[in-house]
């Protein structure tokens, strides 16, 4: 496989050098006569004249999820938009596509790079996560360490196709990207299961689950995210947290994790991690200091999906099959939390209750049930497994 | 518990002839006519105070009082209070909490190293458990960034100064401070109209001969947190939320910190305090200098749960002069002659646990509550061959307080406040940090050579700024046994639960052995959440493997302590071949050392021979 990685890397690198070089020897005016502009052909406002007269129909990027993020507008809308109409605006606006060039014009007409991708796909959005990089708390004291384009993180192993010099368009071609679609490329469309792999043996794992619900090495994951509303920023002055995109907002969370994420079902009707999008609540700081509402429960909504955070090994048996925290199915015996006595509307974060998927579902509690049942055949692959593992760890160690 | 019966009075305007019988001549009353009483045995305000009851002028009457408020701090207690409880004064001079040897010897070894002198608060002669008398230099005389950082950082918690500033840390100097509790804003809210209102007093006039979880709380909230944990409280991201009124919430304590609610120890949800384990002796010391709060702390679960071979011991009270007989005498029920009172792990009596009718009992000091202790000994889940290794928190902790990443920042250019010193000098400490959690919680062998939780302790990472700004130091690790290395170090959190940890929690999660956040690849257990400084060393724990060679690139702090071996760690891994079926503590396969070639017989075979 690792040659085929090479081919893919160079590929790309030198598809890169070309694209720079391609515009070289053009007249000016084949890009910059078009549509009206002379000073920004790639621009969203005229739907990218002076670039789609080469590259024909990438302009419909800006009617799909990058350009449109209906998405996540139709979230605000039935979350804090009922408390502020203008809160999409004042908080959500800074990934905002304006053209071609907010990707492709880091130094000149060329692919982007994963940083020129990180630009928006950051924090808590996937894209951070491949080069290892998880958000930090936001509280001041934890704001530390190296930070790119103002964002601190935490620093995480970084997916094994970013170690591998693999850009984000090896697997987001621009044409999918216009289609519509997430990505180019599936795991499979470059990686056959190795069968040598006893959790590619079982039927069942091929069958039902993602291959990035096992090689998903970690995840952010946000537990309840909180947006305070201050109408008079002197009332700031008792929260030392990380200053936001708008003057009347900060933002803070009750929990941040990144270990590997829960699980549930994906649209597709396959086991995915999934990850809050968002457990959100809200206080209006000023109404609360006059005994209005506080911490609201806007939304429980969870998200399955792709962390890129994938790594050739995976979490052991018991990580999925002896652990009903991960399936949002944690008995009361075991839970640490008192998100109760906290006034936070839910039991527990990890409880299905209260709480849904946006795009699939969680596991049903019998379903789990099965899975988690020890029949003959999980004894004899869990044994095996670990036999495996274990003829192969040495007694001694080094100092 | 008549032993913290100590005279001390905390308002300074209590004078000297206001005995109960001549209140109508002193003065003292006539300002401070309703102030409480400190206890019915303290009846004299001179006696503690000092000062001129006969003195109609304020000033000329205050003029000769001893210690300002406080007769009990550390510069006056051998006239006050120490002038009737001698024994008292005598083990709280030497106590790990007046002297902070520990505290103070740590810090030294996270930045220059030791100096081969012993340090304590004050400094002064004391004597070393083996009873060997051993002198201490002063803190003050530790003249580098060690002894800097406990005095503006540490010595905020050590007893023998009060703290008047920090909300819900708030308390006074000497044994005030725990004897006179002060509330979460250091204001006098009793029923003398003087001093109403007024900072820097205790809440009551009102002597506390025993200390509640609050007191304990208002020293025992940073580092370990340890009386956080006990009560279900967690200061973990300070991300303020969910809020309270408006402010930062739902409960807010010193450093503008915020409290969340977890599930609290299993005692505390009994209603049980912090002094209803701990003995008089734990706290306030035994006479003896240690140099460890782990050494000075007598009692273990084991006194009163029992081993798992050796049950709890007693001892029936034949003496008068028995420790038990007047340590309980400000108990709802004071024990008496012939009760057989449980033994602490030192071989001293327990003043409120004792045996009867086969059980054995905890009295709550404060409360009277009778608890029963449910004994282990002998039980199949406590006699797992190997776990004899274990300590009872390893398998009882439900989670263990964990703090990644201190990276501590000293600006020349800035001052500080010397607390020991008492004035601002050139200087200043800041704090960062990477990441706090609470569970899973990373396992390694402790000073007694006994598996035990271990905590980031610490994951020192020091930068200094010179006056000019240039950095000397950056993000550096000093060096401990021998190399450069971050520490943990063994822990009991005080957030035990009923219900244990079940095996599959930590024989098959390696977080729980010390590799941290991970995935497993082949025969390589790779840690997820790094190290800034290195790319192959995790942040949150302190071992890897690589191809199945186990290494540890963290020291565990306390001699003879460390992480586990690579034969120990194969020996905790293997127990998964027999966890899917075998998954009780109680199966007979587990009171013996594990026969691995048992798979290999007719029987596994033909049951691991299935589709």
């Amino acid at each position: 496989m690792r040659w085929m990685i090479l081919v893919i890397v160079g590929f790309c690198l030198a598809l890169n050098l070309d694209a720079a070089a391609a515009h070289v020897g053009l007249p000016c005016g084949s890009c910059h006569r078009q549509g009206g502009s002379a000073s920004d052909p790639a621009a969203r406002s005229n739907r990218a004249a002076g670039c789609v007269v080469c590259h024909r129909g990438f302009e419909r990027i800006f009617d799909h999820a990058m350009g449109q993020r209906s998405g996540e507008k139709s979230f605000v809308q039935r979350s804090y938009g009922r408390f502020d109409s203008g809160f999409w605006d004042k908080n959500c606006t800074s990934c905002h596509l304006k053209g071609c060039l907010d990707c492709h014009g880091e130094g000149g007409v060329k692919k982007p790079s994963v940083a020129a991708c990180q630009v928006c796909h950051n924090g808590y959005y996937t894209g951070w996560d491949y080069s290892g990089r998880a958000p930090r708390e936001d509280n001041m004291r934890y704001q530390r360490g190296i930070a790119v384009n103002g964002e601190t993180f935490l620093k995480m192993l970084p997916d094994v196709h970013y170690s591998a010099g693999m850009t984000c368009g090896a697997c987001h071609s621009m044409s999918s990207l216009a289609e519509g679609k997430k990505s180019s490329k599936g795991c499979r469309d470059c990686h056959m299961p190795d069968l040598k792999v006893l959790e590619h043996r079982i039927p069942a794992h091929l069958q039902r689950l993602e291959c990035y619900a096992c090689h998903s090495s970690w995840a952010p994951q946000e537990y309840g995210t909180f947006f305070l509303r201050f109408r008079d920023g002197r009332m700031k002055d008792d929260f030392d947290l990380k200053p936001g995109a708008n003057a009347e907002y900060l933002r803070s969370a009750y929990l941040k994790k990144q270990d590997a994420p829960p699980l549930g079902i994906n649209a597709a009707g396959r086991v995915s991690p999934i990850r809050p999008m968002f457990i959100s609540y809200y206080t209006d700081i000023m109404r609360a200091r006059n005994n209005g509402p506080e911490n609201i429960l806007l939304a429980a909504e969870w998200r399955a999906y792709f962390p890129h955070t994938v790594q050739r090994g995976g979490v052991t048996c018991e990580g999925c099959h002896d652990n009903p925290a991960r399936f949002l199915l944690e008995p009361e015996s075991r839970r640490i939390y008192n998100l109760e006595k906290d006034g936070m509307g839910l039991e527990s974060f990890w409880l299905q209750r209260g709480q849904r998927v946006s795009n699939g579902s969680f596991m049903d509690a019998a379903r789990y049930l099965r899975m988690s049942s020890k029949t003959p055949a999980y004894t004899k692959a869990y044994v095996e497994k670990w036999k495996n593992f274990l003829n192969r760890v040495e007694n001694s160690s080094r100092p | 518990m008549r032993l913290c019966a100590l005279t001390i009075a905390m308002l300074a305007f209590l004078a000297s002839s206001c005995t109960l019988t001549d209140r109508s001549r002193s003065t003292c009353i006539s300002c401070h006519a309703d102030l409480e009483h400190v206890s019915p045995a303290h009846t004299n305000c001179v006696d503690c105070h000092g000062g001129d009851p006969q003195a109609r002028d304020k000033e000329k009457s205050h003029a000769s009082m001893r210690g300002s408020a406080n007769p009990s701090s550390p510069e006056e207690w051998d006239k006050s209070c120490g002038k009737c409880h001698r024994y008292q004064l005598e083990r709280v001079t030497s106590t790990i909490m007046q002297t902070n040897e520990g505290m103070i010897r740590n810090i030294q070894l996270t930045w220059e190293g030791a100096d081969g002198k012993q340090y304590t608060t004050t400094g002064g002669k004391a004597f070393d458990p083996s009873g060997k008398p051993v002198e201490s230099v002063p803190v003050e005389d530790l003249d580098n960034l060690s002894g800097e950082l406990y005095r503006k950082f540490c010595s905020r918690c050590h007893i023998g100064s009060s703290n008047a500033e920090s909300y819900g840390s708030a308390h006074a100097s000497g044994c005030a401070a725990c004897h006179f509790p002060w509330n979460d804003t250091a204001t006098y809210e009793g029923s003398d109209k003087t001093m109403k209102g007024r900072a820097g007093h205790s809440a009551t006039h009102a002597m506390t001969p025993l200390p509640d979880t609050q007191v304990c709380s208002r020293c025992h909230n940073r580092s370990g947190r340890i009386a956080f944990s006990y009560q279900g409280l967690y200061d973990g991201n300070n991300g303020l939320v969910p809020t309270s009124g408006g402010e930062g919430g739902p409960v807010m304590t010193s450093g503008a910190r915020n409290l969340t609610h977890i599930a609290p120890d299993v005692h505390f949800s009994a209603g049980m305090e912090c002094i209803d384990c701990h003995t008089s002796r734990d706290v306030m010391g035994d006479g003896f200098a240690y140099r460890n709060m782990y050494l000075q702390t007598e009692i273990a679960c084991e006194d009163c749960h029992g081993g798992a071979a050796e049950l709890p011991r007693y001892r029936e009270i034949t003496r008068e002069n028995d420790e038990a007989l007047r340590e309980s005498r400000s108990y709802k029920q004071p024990v008496t002659s012939g009760m057989r009172m449980i033994q602490t792990a030192k071989g001293r009596n327990y003043s409120n646990v004792f045996y009867k009718d086969n059980t054995i009992w905890l009295q709550g000091k404060r409360s009277g509550k009778l608890h029963r202790s449910k004994v282990i000994t002998g039980t199949p889940e406590h006699t797992v061959a190997g776990h004899g290794r274990l300590e009872c928190y390893s398998c009882h902790s439900r989670t263990s307080v964990q703090c990644y990443g201190c990276h501590t920042r000293y600006d020349k250019g800035k001052s500080g406040m010397d607390f020991i010193k008492g004035e601002e000098t050139a200087g200043a400490f800041s704090e960062t940090e990477d990441y706090r959690m609470l569970y899973p919680f990373p396992l390694a062998l402790n000073q007694r050579g006994r598996i035990s939780p271990v905590t980031p302790g610490c994951q020192t990472f020091v930068t200094v700024a010179e006056a000019d700004g240039s950095l000397s130091k950056s993000e550096y690790v000093s060096r401990f046994k021998g190399k450069q290395q971050l520490r943990f170090a063994p822990f009991y959190s005080h957030n035990s639960g009923k219900k244990a940890l079940v095996c599959v929690e930590c024989h098959g999660n390696p977080a729980f052995l010390g590799f941290g956040q991970h995935i497993v690849e082949g025969n390589s257990i790779k840690g997820t959440l790094i190290c800034e400084r290195s790319d192959s060393k995790p942040l949150d724990g302190f071992l890897t493997m690589q191809n199945g060679r186990v290494s540890a690139y963290s020291a565990i702090t306390r001699e003879n302590a460390r992480p586990l071996s690579g034969a120990e760690v194969k020996r905790t891994l293997s127990v998964n071949l027999c966890l899917p079926c075998h998954d009780k503590a109680r199966d007979p396969i587990y009171r013996k050392g594990i026969n691995h070639r048992a798979l290999d017989d007719t029987r596994h075979r033909r049951l691991l021979s299935g589709p």
